[in-house]
């Protein structure tokens, strides 16, 4: 196989035109009606046009040429290989590692411990979030060795997540279900999807299509519980403070 | 200045740690050809470099019109051209979404055509579309995100069992991509854009859930593709 790096380039630029295009005419649309904008920042707004059109074009490009082939490729290659349990830890570890370095985590981290007010520290949900993925993508994996359905993870998981929400408070089950979309960025979709894809179109009585995909949907799983986790962890130690307050005050007024 | 260095550190947090454990595994158990990995790591390079400037694009130029189209609308007073314009807006960005066009695209693939990529994308669009609109109504009369969450995941539920199984995986997946870098910023915008002209100060919680039924509308109109297609 020879190198090929711009294979297909000119349908690509051509699909970003025809993708940016709608949401360019409805910019012009509302210009003329009711924004109005200076000169100065319509020009602003056309610079970040033309970025956006060229950086979708290369991200594209370079996910077409560099992480689908080789996702798939790995993904036949360790769909073939003989020690299957070793998909276990390479999922935990590509889960692990793919959100512990996620910018969207970082935001997602630091407004947590702002509305607990410091009581969930960024590091713990950092760490939680970690873990959960990466057992998320392992989980992914077992799915696919065994040829789970994909029922038998998403039906409980919701609904462990619409009970939990019970005890949560308002403000958590907000940021928990926004977060479930943190851990799926543009490297999931990529490569884990490929990948997926690979192992499910190589192991034998899996079906690619039902099997192969599904992942994400996992991985946006695993955020949601994690918050919600620590939400209810959060508003237990707020009633707790509260009984001990009391409990405290009866104390002193009896004792000291 | 400030900007570009955050965003390029940004870049790059998010593309090192896959890009070692491929390298990784490529030297240890895998050994593909030595043309695909450099090919690979090429390709690496250009989606980094894509995204930088997709980033520094968004936030330039797509956001800033985000934000004003939002308080713009408001502005109006008008609940329906609130509404209309929230679901033309999630079906213009999601359009536009990096991560559903990778989606769409294997989903194509694998499928051998049977779910084409544009037909994947009008339904995802349309699905975001919907919710967005339905999360500014859920912004004008402020009632609570937990029971659409309820009502939005039991008819979720329901419909799956008239969809063939296929596409179930499809449609939760096509919930996780929308979730992206332009959808989640964009949005946001316009919902805070919305809240700060209708309520003033205490707008910043309300535009969270925003992301969440953003996500479910996909998964609902994937499925319903499902019912009508498969």
């Amino acid at each position: 196989m020879s190198i090929q790096i711009f294979e297909g380039f000119g349908a690509i630029i051509l699909e970003v035109a025809i993708a940016l295009l709608p949401l360019f005419i409805l910019f012009l649309f509302f210009q003329f009606i009711f924004l109005k904008l200076p000169a100065k920042k319509l020009k602003d707004i056309g610079v970040g046009f033309l970025l956006t059109f060229l950086g979708l074009s290369f991200f594209l490009q370079g996910v077409h040429i560099g992480f689908l082939p080789i996702g798939e490729l790995m993904g036949q290659s360790l769909g073939t290989i003989s020690y299957k349990w070793i998909l276990l830890p390479i999922g935990f570890i590509l889960g692990f590692f793919a959100i512990y370095a996620e910018p969207a985590v970082s935001v997602l981290i630091h407004q947590v411990e702002k509305v607990s007010g410091g009581y969930i520290p960024q590091k713990i949900l950092l760490y939680t979030l970690s873990i959960g993925v990466g057992i998320s993508i392992a989980l992914s994996m077992v799915r696919i060795i065994y040829g789970f359905s994909l029922w038998y993870f998403i039906l409980p998981g919701y609904i462990i997540a619409l009970i939990m929400v019970k005890y949560s408070s308002k403000t958590f089950t907000s940021i928990a279900f926004d977060s479930g979309g943190v851990a799926t960025g543009p490297m999931t979709a990529t490569f884990l999807l490929a990948l997926f894809v690979g192992i499910a179109s190589v192991t034998e009585g899996r079906d690619p299509l039902l099997d192969g995909f599904g992942m994400v949907a996992l991985v946006a799983l695993a955020p949601i519980l994690s918050v919600l986790t620590l939400g209810i962890l959060y508003s237990r130690k707020e009633k707790g403070q509260d009984a001990r307050n009391k409990a405290g005050t009866k104390i002193n007024s009896h004792d000291r | 200045m400030d900007n570009i260095k955050e965003t390029v550190l940004e870049v790059i947090y998010s593309i090192l740690p896959i890009t070692i454990v491929i390298t990784v595994l490529q030297f240890t158990i895998i050994g593909l050809p030595i043309e695909t990995f450099i090919q690979f790591l090429i390709g690496v390079l250009m989606v980094g470099v894509g995204l930088i400037l997709f980033l520094l694009g968004v936030n330039v130029g797509l956001l800033p019109v985000g934000e004003m189209i939002g308080s713009a609308l408001s502005k109006t007073n008008k609940l329906w051209l609130i509404i209309f314009f929230g679901f033309l807006l999630g079906i213009v960005v999601t359009v536009a979404e990096p991560d559903v066009r990778v989606l769409s695209t294997q989903v194509d693939q694998v499928s051998g055509g049977a779910i084409p990529k544009s037909i994947l994308i009008l339904a995802v669009a349309l699905g975001v579309g919907t919710f967005v609109a339905l999360a500014m109504i859920r912004i004008i009369f402020n009632f609570s995100i937990v029971y659409i969450l309820a009502i939005g995941y039991g008819i979720i539920f329901l419909l799956a069992a008239f969809t063939p199984a296929s596409y179930v995986p499809i449609s939760f997946d096509s919930g996780g991509v929308t979730t992206g870098p332009l959808t989640v910023p964009f949005i946001l915008a316009l919902g805070l854009g919305v809240a700060t002209v209708l309520r003033g100060k205490s707008a910043s919680s309300d535009s969270f859930g925003l992301v969440a039924l953003a996500s479910i509308g996909p998964i609902l109109s994937v499925l319903i593709l499902g019912v009508i297609y498969g």
